[in-house]
C-alpha cells in the first residue's frame, strides 16, 4: 500500500509526492488466456494470484490486440519507470482468465460475466459504438437506456465500480483512471473524491447522441474531474455539451522504438508465405473486421483500378477485436463482415485481388508495411487512427479518411491523402495519384511530412502529458 | 437427580420471566414484519425506522413486564427514564428538531444538493445538507446556513429548471444485498413505469456513501405529468421494498 505525502528530493523538484497509487480500468485486458488444453500450465494459473512469467505467451496467453496493448500498457510502464506511478491494480473484463494475474508491480483484476448478462451488456455497448460512429441507421436504439440489456450493461459497470472500490479499501488508491465508453457509468458510481479521470477513445460528437441519451450519457461524464478525448475538434464538441467539463487534448500514441525496419529476405520471405507475388504492388489496409473500418470502400476502388493497374494487391490485414474474439466476449461479428467482404470482391470480380491474412505476428505486419506502396484507412468513422502513424513510422504514405481523427494531423497532399468515405469515387482517385507517382516525389513528400506530424503522437510526448495530468489531478 | 430437582427449585420462580421474554422477542420479529408490510409505499428509509420503533416499543413492554415479573416495581424505574427523556428533549430541543427535521426533509422535501431554492428570503445553490443545517451557496459566493427545520416550517421554492419533474428516493442497502444485481433488477422493474415517466430522462441510481456495511444510494426518476408525483413515489417506494426484501439474505453471485 503507497501513502502519499512528502518524500526525500528526488527527479520532480526538491521535494516530490509519493510514487501515486493508480486504478486502471478498461473494457479488454491487456492480455487473454487462450486456454490452451494441452498446456497445463493454466492450471497453475488458476492459483491465485497468477505470475504471468510463468506462462508462455502464444501458448498460454497472448496480449490483446489494439489500444489496450499499443497506448494503455507502455503508457503504465513508463509512468512505472519513472516512479510517478508506484503500483497499478488494473481492473479489466475477462471471462477466461484467473481472478488475480501479477506482472512486476501491475496486477491485473479480471472479472467475469455469465452468458445471459454478457449477453444484454453487448447489445447495449454495440448499441452505443454505432449510435458514436453512425453507423446504425438501419436499427436506432433511441430507447436503448430503457432497455432490459442496458439492466446487463448498468451490472457489469456496478459490478466493476464494486471491484475497484472493493480494492481502494485495501490500496488507498490516488487516483482512478477509466478508460473508454464501455465503462462510462463507473465513476458515476465509485462514491469516492479522489481524482476519477475518464479517457473517451472513440470519436466525440456531441451532436450525434438522441435527446434520450444526452440526460445519463451527462451525467456520467460530469462525474468525471477529467476527460482526456484525442482530437481538439473532440474537445470542442464537448466542452460546448459540457462547459464545466475538465478536458485535455491528448493525441493517442505509439512508442517509434518498436517499429524497427524488417531486412529485405524478411520481407520477401512474410511476402511469399502469404501468397503476394514478387511484382504486386500493394495497397495495405490494417484494421479489424468491422463495418465501421469501411474495407469495403477499399475493395470497390479496387474494383475502377483492376483494369489499368493488373499488379495492384489489396492486403486487409486484421481480424476480430476482443469482444469478437472465442478468448475474449465471443460477441462475433467480425466473421460475419469477413465474409460479406468476400462476397463483395467476388461480385466485383477482384476477389483474385484481395488478400484476407487474419492476424499477424508484429513480425509480418512489419513486413506487410515494408512491401506495400501505400496504406489505406478507410473508416466511415475513426477516433483516431494510429495505423497512419504507424504508416509513416515504417516510411509508408498514407491515405486516410477525412472521417479519423488522424485527419486533424494531416494537410491534404503534404502529409497524407484524405478522402471523404461518403464519395468512394475520391478513394480511388488517391490511390491512382499514388500508383502513378513514378517520379516518388508525391510519395517522399508525403512521408517526409507524415512522419513529422508523428512526432506529437509519440509515447514520449503522451507520457509528459500523462504525468503532468496525473500529478496536476492527485496534487489539487 | 438431587441436582437436577435443585436446579428446577431455582429456575421455577423465572420461568414467568423466560416465557415474556420469549413471547418479547417473538411478537418483536412479528411486528417488524408487519410494519415491513404496511410501510411498502413510504421510503425504504421511513419504513425502516418504523420497524425500529415498533421493536423498541415491544422491548420495553417486554422489559417492563419482565421486570414486574421479578418483584421489581417498574415505576420508579419508568419515571426516571420518563424524566431524563424530557430532560434531554428540553436540553436539545432545538438540534433534535433540526435534526428531525433533515430526516423528513430527505424523504419528503422536493430539493436536493444541487438545486437551486428560496427560503426565508434567501436564495442559493444547495451544496450541503447535514443533520442540523442546509448550506446554500448564494449568488454572490455567500455561504447562507439555513436551519433544516425552517425547510418543513416555512415554504421552499426550488427554481432548478425542471424540478417539479424529479423524484428522489434515497435507498441504503446493506451488505447482504448483491448490489450491482440489485441495480439491475430495480433498472427492469421501473422500466414497467416508463409511460408515466420522461422519456428523455431513465432512472439514475447515484451512489451517495458507502462503508464496508452499507451503501447509500439515491434513486432518481422523472416524471412525465407534475400530477404524477405521489403515484409514481408510491409505486416506486413499493417495488424498491419488495426488491429489498426479495434480494435481502440472497448470497451475493460471484
Amino acid at each position: 500500500m503507497t501513502h502519499r505525502g512528502l518524500t526525500d528530493a528526488g527527479p520532480r523538484g526538491d521535494f516530490r509526492l509519493a510514487p501515486i497509487s493508480l486504478c486502471v480500468n478498461t473494457q479488454t485486458p491487456l492480455v487473454q488466456y487462450l486456454g490452451n488444453p494441452d498446456s497445463g500450465r493454466l492450471e497453475a494459473a488458476s492459483r491465485d494470484p497468477t505470475d504471468l512469467t510463468t506462462l508462455r505467451e502464444g501458448v498460454d496467453f497472448q496480449y490483446s490486440p489494439g489500444g489496450v496493448t499499443r497506448m494503455v500498457f507502455p503508457l503504465v510502464r513508463r509512468l512505472l519507470e519513472a516512479q510517478v506511478v508506484g503500483e497499478v491494480h488494473w481492473v479489466a473484463l475477462n471471462p477466461h482468465a484467473p481472478p488475480t494475474v501479477r506482472l512486476g508491480k501491475i496486477t491485473l483484476h479480471n472479472l467475469a460475466l455469465d452468458g445471459d448478462r454478457m449477453a444484454g451488456y453487448g447489445e447495449v455497448k454495440e448499441a452505443i459504438w454505432g449510435r458514436i460512429h453512425e453507423i446504425d441507421a438501419a436499427r436506432p436504439r433511441d430507447d436503448l437506456f430503457w432497455s432490459e440489456a442496458f439492466s446487463e450493461y448498468a451490472y457489469y459497470n456496478r459490478r466493476t465500480a464494486e471491484v475497484i472500490q472493493q480494492l481502494d479499501r485495501t490500496h488507498d488508491f490516488d487516483a482512478f483512471y477509466i478508460h473508454d465508453f464501455q465503462q462510462m457509468p463507473v465513476g458515476h458510481m465509485l462514491a469516492t473524491v479522489k481524482p476519477k479521470i475518464f479517457r473517451w477513445h472513440i470519436p466525440f460528437d456531441a451532436s450525434v447522441f438522441p435527446d434520450q441519451w444526452r440526460a445519463l450519457l451527462a451525467t456520467y461524464l460530469d462525474s468525471y474531474d477529467m476527460i482526456v478525448v484525442s482530437t481538439a475538434s473532440y474537445a470542442e464538441s464537448l466542452l460546448a455539451w459540457r462547459p464545466e467539463a475538465n478536458v485535455l487534448r491528448l493525441y493517442p500514441y505509439l512508442d517509434p522504438a518498436d517499429y524497427g525496419r524488417p531486412s529485405r529476405s524478411t520481407v520477401a520471405a512474410t511476402a511469399k508465405r502469404l501468397g503476394l507475388g514478387p511484382t504486386d504492388r500493394v495497397a495495405l489496409v490494417v484494421a479489424r473486421m468491422d463495418p465501421m473500418k469501411g474495407q469495403d470502400l477499399a475493395i470497390r476502388a479496387l474494383e475502377g483500378l483492376r483494369e489499368e493497374y493488373p499488379e495492384l494487391r489489396l492486403v486487409l490485414v486484421g481480424n476480430g477485436s476482443f469482444s469478437g474474439s472465442r478468448s475474449g466476449l465471443g460477441l462475433s461479428k467480425s466473421a460475419t463482415w469477413r465474409q460479406h467482404l468476400e462476397k463483395e470482391a467476388t461480385a466485383r470480380g477482384v476477389r483474385d485481388r484481395v488478400l484476407f491474412t487474419g492476424h499477424v505476428s508484429q513480425e509480418d505486419l512489419d513486413a506487410l508495411y515494408e512491401r506495400a506502396e501505400f496504406t489505406i484507412l478507410p473508416s466511415i468513422r475513426e477516433g483516431f487512427g494510429l495505423v497512419a502513424v504507424e504508416s509513416w513510422l515504417h516510411r509508408r504514405p498514407a491515405i486516410v479518411t477525412r472521417r479519423a481523427g488522424v485527419a486533424e494531423l494531416i494537410r491534404d497532399g503534404v502529409s497524407g491523402l484524405l478522402f471523404d468515405p461518403d464519395r468512394p469515387e475520391e478513394l480511388e482517385k488517391r490511390m491512382r495519384q499514388l500508383l502513378d507517382d513514378r517520379s516518388g516525389r508525391l510519395r517522399a513528400r508525403l512521408v517526409r511530412n507524415g512522419r513529422v506530424a508523428s512526432r506529437q503522437c509519440t509515447l514520449d510526448a503522451a507520457a509528459k502529458a500523462e504525468e503532468a495530468m496525473l500529478v496536476g489531478a492527485t496534487e489539487a | 437427580m438431587v441436582a437436577l430437582d435443585t436446579v428446577w427449585g431455582w429456575f421455577v420462580p423465572y420461568l414467568p420471566v423466560v416465557v415474556i421474554v420469549v413471547l418479547t422477542i417473538v411478537i418483536a420479529w412479528l411486528v417488524h414484519a408487519v410494519l415491513g408490510r404496511l410501510m411498502r409505499p413510504s421510503t425504504p428509509q421511513m419504513a425502516g425506522t418504523a420497524r425500529r420503533l415498533g421493536v423498541v416499543v415491544v422491548v420495553l413492554i417486554g422489559g417492563t413486564l419482565a421486570l414486574q415479573a421479578l418483584g421489581v416495581d417498574p415505576t420508579v424505574l419508568l419515571l426516571v427514564i420518563g424524566l431524563l427523556g424530557v430532560t434531554i428533549l428540553v436540553a436539545l430541543r432545538e438540534p433534535l428538531s433540526n435534526y428531525g427535521a433533515k430526516y423528513f426533509s430527505d424523504v419528503y422535501t422536493p430539493f436536493k444538493v444541487g438545486d437551486t431554492i428560496q427560503v426565508q428570503g434567501v436564495s442559493g445553490k444547495v451544496i450541503e445538507i447535514n443533520a442540523m443545517t442546509t448550506i446554500l451557496l448564494s449568488d454572490s459566493d455567500q455561504l447562507i446556513s439555513v436551519p433544516n427545520v425552517a425547510m418543513i416550517r416555512d415554504v421552499v421554492v426550488n427554481t432548478s429548471p425542471q424540478a417539479w419533474k424529479e423524484v428522489v428516493v434515497p435507498v441504503s442497502i446493506g451488505s447482504a444485498v448483491d448490489l450491482p444485481a440489485f441495480e439491475s433488477e430495480l433498472l427492469k422493474s421501473l422500466g414497467k413505469l416508463r409511460t408515466r415517466l420522461d422519456p428523455r430522462f431513465p432512472p439514475v441510481l447515484t451512489t451517495k456513501s458507502r462503508t464496508p456495511q452499507s451503501t447509500d444510494l439515491v434513486l432518481t426518476l422523472m416524471l412525465r405529468r407534475p400530477e404524477d408525483r405521489d403515484a409514481i413515489t408510491v409505486e416506486a417506494n413499493k417495488r424498491l421494498a419488495e426488491l429489498l426484501d426479495r434480494m435481502r439474505g440472497v448470497r451475493r453471485s460471484a
